[in-house]
């Protein structure tokens, strides 16, 4: 494997990457059953998108409260597609991605030139706005209830989890590629300093809505592979509470790490679902797990312990990107 | 119409309280809306379960959430005051966490608060509940309470002082942590009674926190955040612009307006109407 | 560089270790289930939180206690495992997952909110389950027997009637009652957002132009509202003299007072489920009194079956029953009637007797039509529209034949 195809993959990550893969794809192999299947394919689309987040919120610092508004248009998307325009379900997963893309393009002007927490309510605001035309225009949309009868995109149970899956692979592995080159580099200037970074000349309005583009566009598939899989969207998806969970998976990763997210995602969904005797309490579990480790483990879980393991593997330390919420 | 009235004083109730603490210690506090969830819930507790008097029950009510607000804010936003987004998550985390609770201990369905005045009044052709028009006079009391204190007290002046540059206040001996406890238990007092006056005619289910946040914050962001003024002024003209959409078009777009002029002052003017710069 | 046999993260590991073993501990356990005389698991998904969850979970324990005490069908006993699937789709999917997939029950009764249904219907159909609907009322559900009825031929349901029969009785309301008795021509109709309901107002209003009525105003309002002035406001100035309200999901009760304290000088009625709960009056201090809502059943001789029901659920729980238990009561007894003329459990010829129903339970005689759906009428199951009087009592006004009391208009309105 050559070090340089991939900045930022070395043997180690690699062949970790691909056991954790490998792991994950077979569990269903030896405890059949569609619901343990069904768990871990929403595990993995969660991974999608808290990786789709942490690719623009945890690398320029500006976390964005309103991402269930891509996971929301894409998954729309999917719908309108599949069941209003009578396409074939695979139509929808780009579909899903232009259209995030461009409510990404459309938000991102205004607000990411704004300072402080201001893009933060800013996306927090537009993502119950599209709550409320989703309901507003009822008639189009569905309204309450959404729009129902998607087409499954793969109806084996099995093969489409494998599918979610290594999507979920290859998601990681091109941001995380992504977050290690040139641009992961200046998006984490900008986190640091953006009154430099102007003064050096650089774009950083551009990477900045560009980076929050790509972040909608996998979270809008994430959305479209969520609503081939419930074959059903709703207005629930621009819910605070799903930000707010993806939010938390992220921080229990290791904030800015990108396969972080995605283990933090796998980890707290299947920790959810063993715990589901006390499945009332779930939400309330994910709010006071999210101050805790604000407070005491602001680096998060995952990515930590993954880096003490590389050190004494003999790895090289990679150190962490992220550190807590930004200033 | 009256009923814009009555909307736009409880929203006032809320947005007062909410850029009181950002003005004075630049903390967005998203769990804003809680102490208003909290302060009716109280109510209902203490009258409906309990059976207490109602003016007591409310009056606790509104008092115990003041202390909560200062408990939350010593013990969860203090050690976070450095970083902004921190603070938002976290007290975005304290709200949800309060929602749980109220919809693990009541349930989600809506439950009744006894109302203070049972009668009806019929103000220039107009039928107005009783209760209304109670809270509509409690909360311009409330606000003018409040205005008068800051004008004319030696702690108002205080809290005016470390709105306006905080180190320089510290320089002059003003005890600004003991200040900002004060303020948030202020600003808590005001969102709670906020709740515990419109409890009765809205009632309350636990995610009565949200829309109050939304709208809070999109007033303080129309009237400009830290003034006072131009928050009374916005929660009046978002109010009413709700009211008059819900009459001339329909309920379910009342919503939209406030976010929607949120989105819009925050493109076009960050600092809003009143404010004299841009928060951030 | 060695490549590392242990996979990322530790505590990764670990969870997924714990996570591993508790599922295949309740693997073993559910084997040890699956022997000869395995009990029939019914599986309730329904709105646990709501006055219509429990009681649809208080009538089907008591069915099953029924079935049990007579040894059960076919020599196997009855139990239910309940599911919260609360008032939104996502939550709803989730349960009858959990109920086929982790539970493996042999059936599904319940239901509540029609769009949550809705979009359970694929699920269910992909589980090859059973599902005896309680409580939704959207056409649209039984619809697909007929469209795709080799995959939705599961669907049944039991109860209430479908939203246009529901419609049709509010006509003959409207038409006998409302312009017959009381002279009102004018009326209002408002009701919440949701798809029962936009399945019923287009064949409300039209059925109530053809009998006569003005509509002044017709409304939906968001489930969500909770201030209901403005609304409230049109209402009267549209020069309306009664208020057909048909209401499930919103807050009823919010309605009922606000309507009360602006003393809004039009009388109201028509569907409103929270308004069927035995404690709606009580618990809004008295403030819904005089509105008319339509009920499935009273405390009346309906049938034979319909006081002993009442009087054992009001022992078992304190309140009398609301609509769903009616009919999930009736559902476990039609199953297992259903499967003793089969003679067998297998699914498909248990649904070829489920089409034969002719069940006297507690609102009438059940049919299904040859959608799967109940059917109305003379002896069947119809809407009765009682009226909140004074001390929280309730009087039928309509039909004529079961009235027990006169109508009242609101206390501050003169004739």
């Amino acid at each position: 494997m050559d070090a340089r195809a991939f900045p930022g993959l070395d043997r180690l990550s690699t062949a970790s990457g691909l056991l954790a893969l490998g792991a994950l794809g077979a569990l269903p192999i030896f405890f059949p059953g569609k619901y343990l299947t069904g768990v871990l394919t929403v595990a993995a689309i969660y991974g999608l998108w808290a990786v789709s987040w942490d690719f623009m919120s945890g690398l320029t610092g500006r976390e964005n409260f309103g991402h269930s508004l891509f996971i929301g248009v894409g998954a729309y998307a999917a719908g309108f597609m599949n069941v209003k325009l009578g396409f074939g379900p695979w139509w929808s997963l780009p579909s899903a991605m232009l259209v995030a893309m461009a409510f990404g393009l459309v938000l991102g002007i205004p607000t990411l030139r704004l300072k402080g927490p201001y893009f933060a309510l800013a996306m927090l605001s537009a993502a119950v706005i599209m709550q409320r035309l989703m309901l507003i225009f009822w008639e189009e949309t569905g309204g309450e209830e959404g729009i129902q009868d998607i087409t499954p995109l793969i109806k084996d149970h099995l093969h489409y989890y494998w599918f979610v899956l290594a999507l979920l692979g290859a998601s990681t592995v091109s941001l995380a590629a992504l977050a290690r080159s040139r641009w992961g580099l200046i998006l984490r200037a900008i986190r640091g300093d953006e009154a430099t970074c102007l003064a050096a000349g650089l774009p950083i309005t551009r990477y900045k809505i560009v980076s929050l583009m790509i972040s909608a566009a996998f979270a809008g598939l994430g959305g479209a592979l969520y609503a081939h899989y419930q074959l059903q969207v709703s207005p629930q998806l621009f819910a605070v509470v799903t930000s707010i969970t993806i939010i938390t998976m992220v921080y229990v990763g290791g904030i800015g790490t990108i396969y972080g997210a995605a283990g933090g995602a796998l980890l707290l969904t299947i920790m959810t679902e063993g715990l589901r005797q006390v499945g009332e309490w779930r939400l309330m579990a994910y709010s006071v797990m999210l101050i805790l480790i604000i407070f005491f483990l602001p680096s998060g879980i995952i990515a930590p312990s993954w880096q003490r393991l590389r050190k004494s593997l003999g790895g090289t330390d990679r150190g962490l990107v992220g550190g807590g919420p930004a200033g | 119409m009256i009923y814009g009235a009555v909307t736009s004083a409880i929203y006032a109730l809320l947005a007062v309280g909410f850029t009181l603490i950002f003005g004075v210690a630049r903390v967005l506090n998203l769990a804003h809306g809680s102490f208003y969830a909290l302060g009716a819930y109280g109510t209902y507790l203490l009258a409906s379960v309990a059976g207490w008097p109602l003016w007591i029950a409310a009056t606790v009510a509104v008092a115990s959430v003041a202390v909560f607000g200062v408990a939350v804010e010593r013990i969860i936003i203090r050690p976070l005051r450095h970083s902004q987004l921190g603070v938002l998550m976290i007290t975005l985390a304290v709200s949800l966490i309060v929602e749980q609770a109220l919809f693990l201990s009541f349930g989600s369905e809506y439950r009744n608060v006894p109302a203070f005045v049972e009668t009806k009044v019929n103000l220039a052709g107009v039928d107005v509940g009783g209760q209304r028009l109670l809270a509509f006079v409690l909360a311009f009391l409330a606000i003018g309470l409040l205005y008068a204190f800051i004008q004319r007290t030696r702690l108002g002046s205080a809290i005016l002082a470390i709105a306006q540059d905080a180190e320089a206040a510290k320089y002059m001996g003003i005890p600004s942590d003991r200040i900002f406890s004060l303020v948030m238990a202020i600003s808590a007092a005001l969102a709670a009674l906020a709740g515990v006056l419109a409890g009765p005619f809205l009632s309350v289910q636990p995610s009565m926190h949200l829309l109050p946040i939304v709208k809070a914050f999109a007033i303080v962001v129309v009237g400009g955040l830290g003034s006072i003024a131009g928050s009374i002024a916005a929660a009046f003209m978002l109010g009413y612009a709700e009211t008059v959409v819900a009459y001339l078009v329909n309920g379910s777009w009342t919503e939209i307006v406030s976010v929607l002029a949120t989105l819009l002052m925050l493109i076009v003017r960050p600092a809003g109407i009143f404010g004299k710069r841009a928060a951030f | 560089m060695r490549i590392e046999r242990r996979s990322f993260g530790k505590k990764a590991l670990r969870g997924l270790a714990l996570t591993a073993g508790t599922l295949a501990i309740s693997g073993m356990v559910n084997a040890v289930h699956a022997q000869n005389a395995a009990p029939v698991r019914i599986g309730v998904p329904t709105s646990m939180q709501l006055q219509v969850g429990r009681d649809t979970i208080t009538a089907i324990k008591m069915a099953v206690d029924e079935v049990n005490a007579k040894g059960g069908v076919l020599g196997r006993k009855f139990e239910y495992v309940a599911a919260d699937e609360t008032e939104n789709p996502e939550t709803g999917i989730s349960a009858i997952k959990k109920l086929t997939a982790d539970e493996k029950v042999d059936l599904l009764i319940g239901g509540y909110t029609s769009g949550v249904t809705l979009a359970q219907l694929p699920h269910i159909s992909a589980a090859k389950t059973l599902y005896l609907g309680v409580g939704a009322a959207s056409p649209a559900i039984t619809a697909k027997v007929k469209q795709d009825y080799d995959n939705y031929k599961y669907i049944f349901r039991v109860g209430p009637i479908n939203a246009a029969h529901q419609a049709r009785a509010l006509v003959d309301y409207i038409s006998n009652f409302v312009i017959g008795e009381l002279g009102y021509k004018q009326i209002a109709i408002v009701g919440e957002n949701a798809k029962w309901v936009q399945d019923l107002v287009p064949v409300l209003s039209k059925g109530a132009k053809d009998v006569g009525a003005e509509i002044k105003l017709s409304e939906l309002f968001d489930t969500q509202t909770s201030d209901f002035s403005p609304l409230m406001a049109k209402v009267k100035s549209s020069g309306a003299q009664y208020m057909i309200v048909v209401l499930s999901h919103a807050s009823s009760d919010v309605f009922a007072k606000q309507w009360y304290d602006a003393q809004v000088p039009v009388p109201y009625g028509g569907i409103d489920v929270k308004s069927m709960d035995g404690d709606f009056f009580s618990r809004i201090g008295g403030k819904s009194i005089s509105e008319v809502a339509g009920n499935f059943a009273v405390r009346a001789p309906l049938t034979p079956k319909t006081i002993p029901f009442f009087d054992e659920f009001k022992k078992r729980s304190a309140n009398y029953p609301v609509y769903t238990a009616f009919f999930a009561y009736d559902s476990v007894h039609i199953y297992a009637d259903a499967v003793k003329r089969a003679g067998s459990f297998d699914t498909d010829k248990v649904i070829k007797e489920l089409e034969k129903t002719k069940h006297v339970g507690v609102v009438g005689e059940i049919t299904f039509d040859e959608t799967h759906d109940v059917q109305t009428g003379k002896g069947k199951a119809n809407l009765i529209f009682a009226q909140w009087q004074d001390k929280g009592e309730r009087a039928v006004i309509y039909p004529k034949e079961l009235r027990t009391g006169n109508f009242m208009l609101p206390p501050w309105v003169k004739r």
